[in-house]
């Protein structure tokens, strides 16, 4: 690389000269620039992923965290009110939705309801108990399509049978619905009907059902798995299976042992059968080496592990190693 | 740089590098991103450090009657062998659970585990109607209480100790993964007497110092002893009447002959891997010079020929190559050279005088003795001269021999003054450094082979 500088008058060797200078100067910003990516993706990639910051809510752990794993597909925005599973064919409901529908429909978001008598008490068989109308989930504040005093009952116990049913994945339902009773628009209420406008069927215990799926879901985090704390419990763990580790003596040269398992631990923090061992060592000191861990392991039980977590510890992989990330 | 650099071209090679580049760092944008989700959280353990195996060694079962004094020696040598390895914590037996184990049934485990014994040994001595001695063991697992290593050996009575050794490199290899060193002897020089009228005579022991016997009366003053790779026969130098001279002893029938006839005086000698020659350097003159003389054929071979002092060779275990001490250079330094002769190739560049290099059985260190400083320093350096690392220092530490798996060390030190030397022995990492017991001064150790 020559410093002289060289006038463009020259022509072709005077340009070669400068060139020469510039590539070589971007080569050199590439190279800085492609080893820091490097560099700093290579820690990120062993960072644990960063805690998400989440609205407080009374939810199980479960429920939480499913929530904020997300689906790749989830839209960003919700144009409307939706619910957690698209109604499914289900006869009771089927029958109730069949039977109302046998009249001739009349809701309109404006038309006031119709005069005549007859065509009204049909009507008001259909009035929409929330169930098959879209409602909100349990967990988020209950807004019933229509506010009906006397249907809280059925309200209440579909939320209380919602709570108790294992939540579903948000993915589940993406179903079509078969036969989604369409109107869930805003009636006028009346208040001189309201006995009318009774629901007479009997609660249809069916889970809350409606139009679409409530996709609250997210897009989530890029690494693509649920925002847990393995880095609490991950600690206490290391702490705790490291006082019975007797690391075996690997000489003065370097070795880069690594020895993995699968373990399963109960409630109580002992392990409910032998770890399993990833991989068979291919050297004796490897061997020896994933002895010693599995020792290690069995040894320090019962871990003292957060109970609130046990879901995540129940079954995980730890992995004794000198490798240096 | 300038900025008004636009040439037409310039804009093309910049674009393709870019787009070479550009992919490049997708490629690793993509790498590290994308990484697919584990079917379980894998939690790393990375800060362990090097611990001694907690071992429990009940004394071995008696077979019949008399044989409880032979099981309890024999637990006791085996004892002994772990804990001075580094690399073991035998367990006190006042705290065991369970004194007497039947050496037949399955251990009870949760015994041991209360102790926070890893490892169990059980064994058993029977001596047979024919008069010789039965020596059973088995290395237990605590934690998943699985049988490690067991096995059953036949022996003349008085090889007792040697069952134990062999017992205790079971126990070693199974737990570490390397090659035991127990099965071995040592030969020294011992030294009694005051330190004016020292006598001098070679010895050999065990490895941890128990049978000592003489191999020489004293009357004439011995050095450097060295194993030859048989067992049997010892090479080693000894002031007679007139120049000094190497001579082999068979250790069995306590023959002893003179290695060559030279005009000179010949020193440092050492087999050779295969145990058909001994290596050795000649002085004549000012000078000392590097000979290789084969045994059966008695035909002698010169390796170096210069105007320094070449002493102290040892082989390569592959019998390839030696290195040796020579202060061609100025001042002693270590040397690697092939075995028969030609270039040599300085390794040690350190500051100091380096001296007395020994080639590891494993072949992957040449330990030496290095000076300066005031300082007497056992090493180890790599054959190709990197890695170098002090193991112990002081005054006055000499003479480094390996132990047949290459992980340990031994050395005289002489601290001067109106006492004498002694045996010690370090690991190759520079810990558990300890004495050896001889019954004097001891100095000048050479390490044999494993035995079996």
């Amino acid at each position: 690389m020559t410093a002289e500088a060289t006038s463009e008058s020259n022509g072709r060797p005077g340009l070669k000269g400068k060139i020469d200078k510039t590539i070589i100067a971007s080569v050199l910003l590439h190279v800085l620039v492609f080893g820091w990516m490097m560099l700093s993706f290579s820690t990120k990639a062993y960072v644990m992923p960063d805690e998400d910051v989440v609205a407080v809510d009374v939810v199980s752990a479960d429920q939480l965290s499913k929530a904020m794993a997300g689906t790749k597909t989830g839209d960003k925005k919700n144009p409307k009110p939706l619910v957690e599973k698209v109604a499914e064919a289900k006869p009771p409901v089927e029958d109730a939705v069949g039977k109302i529908t046998e009249k001739p429909p009349v809701v309109t978001d404006t038309t006031p309801p119709p005069q005549p008598k007859p065509i009204e008490k049909p009507v008001e068989k259909k009035p929409d108990p929330p169930k098959p109308v879209a409602e909100a989930k349990p967990k988020e504040e209950p807004k019933p399509v229509e506010k009906k005093p006397e249907t809280p009952d059925p309200i209440a116990e579909a939320i209380k049978k919602e709570e108790k049913k294992p939540p579903k994945p948000v993915t589940e339902a993406a179903k079509p619905p078969p036969q989604p009773p369409k109107p869930k628009a805003e009636r006028t209420f009346d208040q001189t009907k309201i006995a009318a406008l009774l629901d007479k069927r009997d609660p249809s215990r069916a889970p809350v059902t409606g139009d679409t799926i409530n996709s609250n879901a997210a897009l989530g985090t890029a690494k693509g798995s649920a925002a847990d704390n393995s880095a609490t419990w991950g600690a206490m763990f290391r702490q705790q299976v490291e006082r019975c580790w007797k690391k075996p003596y690997g000489g003065i040269e370097s070795q880069n042992p690594e020895a993995a398992f699968s373990i399963r631990l109960k409630r109580d923090g002992t392990l409910e059968a032998m770890p399993v061992p990833d991989g068979t060592p291919a050297t004796p000191y490897l061997k020896v080496y994933q002895e010693s861990a599995l020792r290690a392991i069995i040894e320090c039980q019962p871990y003292n592990l957060p109970a609130a977590y046990f879901e995540e510890w129940k079954f995980f992989a730890p992995v004794f190693t000198e490798r240096r990330g | 740089m300038t900025d008004k650099d636009l040439s037409p071209q310039m804009p093309f090679r910049l674009n393709r590098r870019q787009l070479v580049s550009g992919m490049a760092s997708i490629g690793l944008l993509a790498g590290a991103v994308l990484r697919p989700a584990a079917a379980q959280k894998r939690i790393p353990i990375p800060e362990g450090d090097f611990a001694p195996v907690p071992i429990a060694i009940p004394n071995f079962a008696a077979g019949t009657p008399s044989d409880g004094d032979v099981g309890a020696g024999v637990t006791q040598v085996i004892t002994n062998n772990l804990r001075r390895s580094g690399l073991f914590a035998p367990i006190d037996q006042a705290a065991y659970l369970e004194k007497a184990v039947n050496f037949d049934a399955v251990p009870q485990f949760n015994n041991w585990k209360t102790i926070n014994a890893q490892a169990l040994v059980t064994g058993r001595m029977t001596r047979q109607p024919d008069g010789r001695l039965k020596a059973e063991f088995r290395l237990w697992d605590v934690a998943t209480g699985q049988p490690l290593a067991g096995q059953q050996y036949f022996t003349q009575p008085e090889n007792w100790r040697r069952i134990s050794h062999i017992i205790s490199d079971q126990i070693y290899e199974r737990m570490t993964g390397e090659k035991g060193y127990f099965d071995s002897r040592v030969v020294f020089v011992d030294e009694t007497g005051s330190k004016e009228r020292r006598v001098k005579r070679l010895a050999l022991m065990d490895q941890d110092g128990a049978n000592v016997r003489y191999l020489t009366r004293g009357s004439d003053l011995v050095l450097t002893p060295r194993f030859s790779p048989s067992t049997q026969e010892i090479t080693y130098m000894e002031f007679g009447q007139g120049d000094p001279r190497v001579y082999l002893l068979n250790i069995e029938t306590g023959q002893r002959e003179i290695v060559g006839n030279f005009p000179g005086m010949t020193f440092s000698p050492r087999f050779s891997p295969d145990g058909q020659r001994v290596i050795m350097s000649l002085q004549q003159g000012g000078n000392s010079n590097l000979f290789a003389m084969d045994l059966r054929s008695k035909s002698t071979t010169r390796l170096t020929d210069t105007p320094a002092i070449d002493t102290s060779p040892s082989y390569s275990p592959d019998g390839s190559r030696i290195c040796f001490e020579s202060d061609r250079g100025g001042k002693p330094q270590i040397y690697v050279m092939g075995a028969s002769g030609g270039q040599a190739q300085r390794i040690s560049f350190g500051e100091g005088n380096y001296s007395t290099p020994v080639w590891s059985p494993r072949g992957d260190y040449i330990a030496f003795t290095k000076q300066g400083g005031g300082q007497f320093s056992i090493g180890i350096i790599k054959p190709d001269g990197s890695g170098e690392r002090i193991l112990t220092s002081g005054f006055h530490n000499e003479g480094p021999t390996f132990a047949p798996n290459g992980r340990v060390l031994m050395f005289f030190r002489d601290p001067g003054g109106n006492g004498g030397p002694s045996l010690f022995s370090v690991d190759i990492s520079g810990r558990f450094e300890q004495r050896v017991p001889t019954p004097g001064f001891a100095s000048d150790p050479a390490w044999s082979p494993l035995l079996s």
